[in-house]
């Protein structure tokens, strides 16, 4: 299994895969970039939302190589969990998958045959596709229910925000009430979001609005070992 | 007559082309994801017979996930627009994608679902998502000299938390509700949602008391899913009664743009006239 999972031919097939994917990427960006212009939208404003994005992405991705190398170690392999990590697979997906399909076969990765090994990579591959089902026939029809225009009526403008609101209001009681380090995670980013929104606020300082949610993160998530070393 | 009006949407340029070339780019992925598994067991012969696929214990846990990836696209569809294709392939949707893009859209100042909004968003996905490779890719190659730093109780407690930490930050922003591009204000748009507060709050009180409350978070989407129907009618029925406005926007003073503590109060304030 692991001359398998460290074989030329995975690395060669990973590796056209993440070409494919950040051709894919940069496609969507120069069209939308210039999109964003014809749209009104100054360079130096592009600038802050590129610069932004790209800050606030290292910390989360950070995160996600943590789980990188916990599936490395289960792998014994870096190449199909840097794929996996790469694409579609969501960290927690990715992680729990791979455990629950070891012991659903009754041996640890390492030790599986290849045949086996075989039907966790498939199993991998096709578990998380179920949303492409719903997004590839209807996307478009999804992102047209919520289109503004300027002839939206009324009703229109309530109804495209509901969505996201709706989003909010599960997510924020589910970690206020679920889980209490989970809780104070969240209260802690909230108050330094506060803060450093203040800050920014005053002369000179609008800078660090391009900050303020990389920054909240780090701590918000810093402070996740805290509260765990006072309550658990 | 605002029916007929509802008809004439047009996509905007991007859009079609995003509507376009992402299902064909996503069609194209996808099919290559299918296929590397297939490929390195043809080559290895160690296809695995069907039996060892499908069995009570995968169909098991393919049966939980099966529904998170329909309602993840349900739900997180409409808000992202356009750059939902992009944002589906490179994953990470809740932690990642979903978070920059809102966060684009503030720095830009544009609004969701509008032309502005989806080419932003699929700028910061794209953004995003390349360095999320560019990282994991450093990351890979240099595995085995900073794993050690990974694997710090520090950093494995810290991973687990990084959605409480998102919505920590992002929470104070999203439920103001300011000016947007198409020159209209919706005021006391977050009361449509408290049937669903209420509703979330005794599921994960139950759940909390079961002790299955840190577990809750895996099942968000198909929660989402279900409350969508519920916020769309009590969205409804306040517009209705007025409690819900559209209004038009009133230029804004200079406000300092991520002050969103302001702008809230400003908005709250404005409610309260």
């Amino acid at each position: 299994m692991k001359a398998i999972a460290n074989s030329p031919l995975m690395f060669a097939l990973v590796a056209i895969g993440l070409a494919y994917i950040v051709f894919l990427s940069i496609a969507f960006y120069r069209r939308a970039y210039k999109r964003c212009l014809e749209l009104g939208i100054t360079k130096e404003t592009m600038k802050d939302v590129i610069k932004s994005s790209a800050i606030f992405s290292v910390v989360p991705s950070l995160s996600i190589v943590v789980g990188l190398f916990a599936l490395v170690a289960v792998f014994q392999s870096v190449i199909w969990p840097w794929w996996r990590l790469s694409v579609i697979g969501s960290l927690s997906y990715e992680v729990q998958i791979s455990g629950l399909l070891a012991s659903s076969f009754g041996v640890s990765l390492v030790d599986m045959s290849p045949e086996q090994f075989g039907a966790v990579l498939i199993l991998m591959s096709v578990g998380m596709l179920s949303g492409f089902l719903i997004l590839i026939p209807f996307g478009k029809k999804l992102c047209m229910s919520v289109a503004k225009t300027e002839t939206t009526s009324d009703w229109r403008h309530v109804f495209s925000g509901v969505f996201l609101l709706t989003l909010f209001a599960v997510f924020i009681p589910l970690l206020l009430i679920g889980d209490t380090i989970q809780a104070l995670v969240m209260i802690t980013g909230l108050i330094v979001a506060i803060i450093l929104g203040v800050i920014a606020s005053k002369p000179k300082m609008g800078w660090l609005n391009n900050f303020i949610l990389a920054i909240t993160m780090i701590v918000g998530m810093a402070s996740s070992v805290f509260w765990v070393g006072l309550f658990k | 007559m605002a029916k007929n009006k509802e008809k004439t949407i047009v996509l905007d340029p991007f859009q079609k082309w995003a509507h376009s070339y992402g299902r064909l780019g996503t069609l194209l992925a996808i099919i290559y994801m299918i296929a590397v598994p297939f490929i390195i067991c043809s080559v290895y012969k160690c296809t695995p017979t069907i039996g060892m696929v499908l069995n009570p214990g995968t169909i098991g846990i393919l049966l939980i996930y099966i529904p998170v990836g329909f309602s993840e696209a349900i739900s997180y569809t409409p808000v992202m627009g356009s750059s939902a294709y992009l944002g589906f392939i490179t994953g990470n949707i809740m932690n990642l994608k979903f978070p920059v893009a809102i966060n684009g859209l503030k720095v830009a100042k544009v609004e969701q679902s509008t032309p502005e909004g989806d080419a932003v968003s699929a700028v910061s996905i794209a953004v995003s998502s390349i360095v999320t490779i560019i990282i994991l890719a450093i990351a890979a190659a240099l595995s085995s000299l900073i794993s050690p730093i990974f694997q710090t109780p520090f950093m494995v407690t810290a991973k687990d938390y990084v959605i409480p930490a998102l919505f920590g930050a992002m929470a104070l922003g999203l439920f103001g509700t300011g000016a947007n591009t198409s020159g209209k204000i919706v005021k006391g748009a977050t009361k449509g949602v408290i049937p669903v507060i209420i509703i979330v709050s005794a599921v994960a009180l139950v759940a909390r008391i079961g002790g299955a409350g840190g577990t809750l978070l895996g099942l968000a989407g198909i929660l989402i899913v279900l409350m969508i129907p519920v916020a769309i009618l009590s969205s409804w029925i306040m517009f209705k009664k007025g409690m819900i406005k559209v209004v038009d926007a009133v230029p804004k003073a200079e406000a300092a743009p991520a002050a969103e503590a302001v702008v809230e109060a400003a908005v709250e304030a404005d409610e309260e006239k």
